[in-house]
């Protein structure tokens, strides 16, 4: 049991950046491959990913001392549906409006991987309050690497952000396919990785200068 | 042995507290669900003949429901129960009209039921229970609303549903009495959001617009780019004032009435769902009411849709 020693602004920046569950962890590929075809949907799943992985984390990180461990992928599974469900049902009695734009978007997260893989790595080790950061930053991890696929993929696509038309032509009609979403991904993976190497360098340069 | 056990019972017990917790929340909400989606169908209905808000919606206009039935006598074999509203002096009341599967009819019976009653399925069930005793049974098959504005009837809306990509696709249609589509609408589906999800796109389903009933039996799905100004024109909540004159409109109109639908960019099995499913629903609803409507003629009923 490692109890992780990062504080929570870390837990935040590291689902954010370091271990983006898109970029870094390769997790959820077939939303990010499928979904991510303009920033609404982004937003939208986002969102969606955000609510449930809070408050599943911070379940699983209550009940983690009376969850027998070789039944643990299956509880975190009902936990999650069961959020789901709940989510599903609480927007559509009581908020149609968020409903109508996120339905579609909820029912699909039961079989996320990153919520289950951040429940099984994260919240079944720690205490709430580090979960629940956890939880905050691989949401925004998620929306923030679907918003950025959705950027690019909408602008290149359609021409437009947002639903907006900018340019007035569709450049490449290309990138709304879901094969164009693999191109993406592997593109924006390899930036990231780019980034990570020449920060180590300048890090590794900056300690033997000292 | 000591271990299986501990893991059953903790499968169990997680199972049983996960279904009470959804059971919870579900008991809860359910009643405000379903006021809300029955709210959703009535903006629907009334989006689809053309009203944006409450307030445009005319003093005349009705919306009448008729409900069909499958009934099953004692020997096996089954006939259509047409459950119609019918005027009671200056009321509303509803008759069943059994026909055989070919649309002969055979009989009539007055059902005691106020048409504010006959919106909720059990009310229906238990009044029709009253006049079909067993060994009859029935069962509920689809429910088509007659739109009449004054004396004149105006549209047609049926609420259907077909299998989509995924799971079924709930859409409402609207007819003109010729059977024309005058609008689609997509209640509920869970097709993939940014693929089969742009069905509820007004630049797919407004292409369903203004196809007359011959055109609808021969309609296919091409596997063509939306031609621009086509997409324009279909994104009717997008326009900006004096963005199409009146002959541009009349024109582009013209143009596309009687192209197939072109399908979604890497959704052709969602958009081909689709216009399968508006195929069937016209094709049968059209058919239906035909029979229906001589049976109502020749037999001289009250119908409120006359």
């Amino acid at each position: 049991m490692a109890v992780t020693k990062k504080t929570n602004k870390q837990l935040v920046l590291d689902g954010l950046l370091s271990e983006n569950p898109i970029f870094r962890l390769a997790l959820s590929m077939c939303p990010a491959v499928g979904i991510s075809s303009s920033v609404m949907n982004g937003i939208l799943l986002g969102i969606a990913v955000l609510f449930v992985q809070v408050f599943s984390s911070c379940t699983i990180s209550l009940l983690k001392d009376y969850i027998h461990p070789r039944i643990r992928i299956p509880t975190y599974t009902l936990v999650i549906a069961t959020w789901v469900t709940v989510i599903d049902l609480v927007l559509a009695a009581y908020v149609p409006v968020a409903y109508k734009a996120m339905g579609i978007f909820v029912k699909l997260i039961v079989a996320f991987a990153i919520i289950t893989m951040r429940l099984e790595v994260f919240a079944c080790k720690n205490p709430v309050v580090p979960s629940f950061w956890d939880g905050v930053g691989m949401g925004t991890g998620f929306m923030f690497g679907m918003v950025t696929l959705g950027t690019v993929r909408e602008f290149l696509g359609t021409g437009g952000l947002l639903g907006h038309d900018l340019i007035g032509t569709r450049p490449l009609l290309f990138f709304i396919l879901p094969l164009a979403g693999f191109f993406c991904v592997g593109f924006i993976m390899a930036i990231f990785n780019y980034v990570e190497i020449v920060y180590k360098r300048m890090k590794r340069k900056r300690s033997i200068a000292q | 042995m000591k271990q299986i056990i501990r893991i059953t019972v903790g499968l169990v017990i997680s199972c049983l507290v996960a279904g009470a917790v959804m059971g919870g929340v579900f008991t809860v909400t359910d009643k405000a669900k379903k006021r809300n989606e029955h709210l959703a169908v009535q903006e629907t209905m009334l989006g689809l003949l053309g009203y944006k808000d409450a307030k445009q919606v005319p003093a005349d206009l009705k919306l009448y429901s008729i409900y069909r039935y499958i009934i099953t006598d004692g020997s096996g074999s089954q006939y259509l129960g047409y459950l119609v509203p019918v005027a009671e002096g200056n009321e509303t009341g509803y008759m069943l009209l059994k026909l055989d599967l070919q649309g002969k009819f055979i009989s009539k019976k007055n059902i005691d039921i106020s048409p504010e009653k006959a919106r909720e399925a059990p009310e229906r069930e238990s009044a029709l229970k009253a006049v079909l005793k067993p060994p009859i049974s029935f069962r509920y098959a689809d429910e088509a609303i007659v739109a009449t504005l004054g004396k004149k009837r105006l549209a047609y809306l049926l609420p259907g549903e077909f299998l989509g990509f995924k799971t079924t696709i709930k859409a409402m249609l609207a007819l003109d009495p010729s059977f024309g589509i005058v609008g689609l609408d997509i209640l509920e589906h869970e097709e993939d959001p940014g693929l089969g999800g742009e069905i509820e796109q007004e630049y797919f389903k407004n292409q369903f617009k203004d196809k007359s009933y011959d055109r609808i039996t021969k309609l296919k799905v091409i596997k063509e780019p939306l031609p621009d100004e086509y997409k324009k024109y279909l994104e009717k909540s997008k326009w900006q004032k004096g963005a199409f004159s009146k002959e541009q409109i009349a024109t582009i109109r013209k143009k596309y009435q009687d192209k197939d639908i072109y399908a979604i960019t890497g959704a052709t099995i969602s958009s081909k769902a689709v216009t399968d499913g508006v195929k069937g629903m016209v094709r049968k609803f059209a058919y239906r009411m035909g029979k229906l409507e001589a049976v109502i003629v020749n037999e001289k009923i009250p119908a409120v849709f006359l």
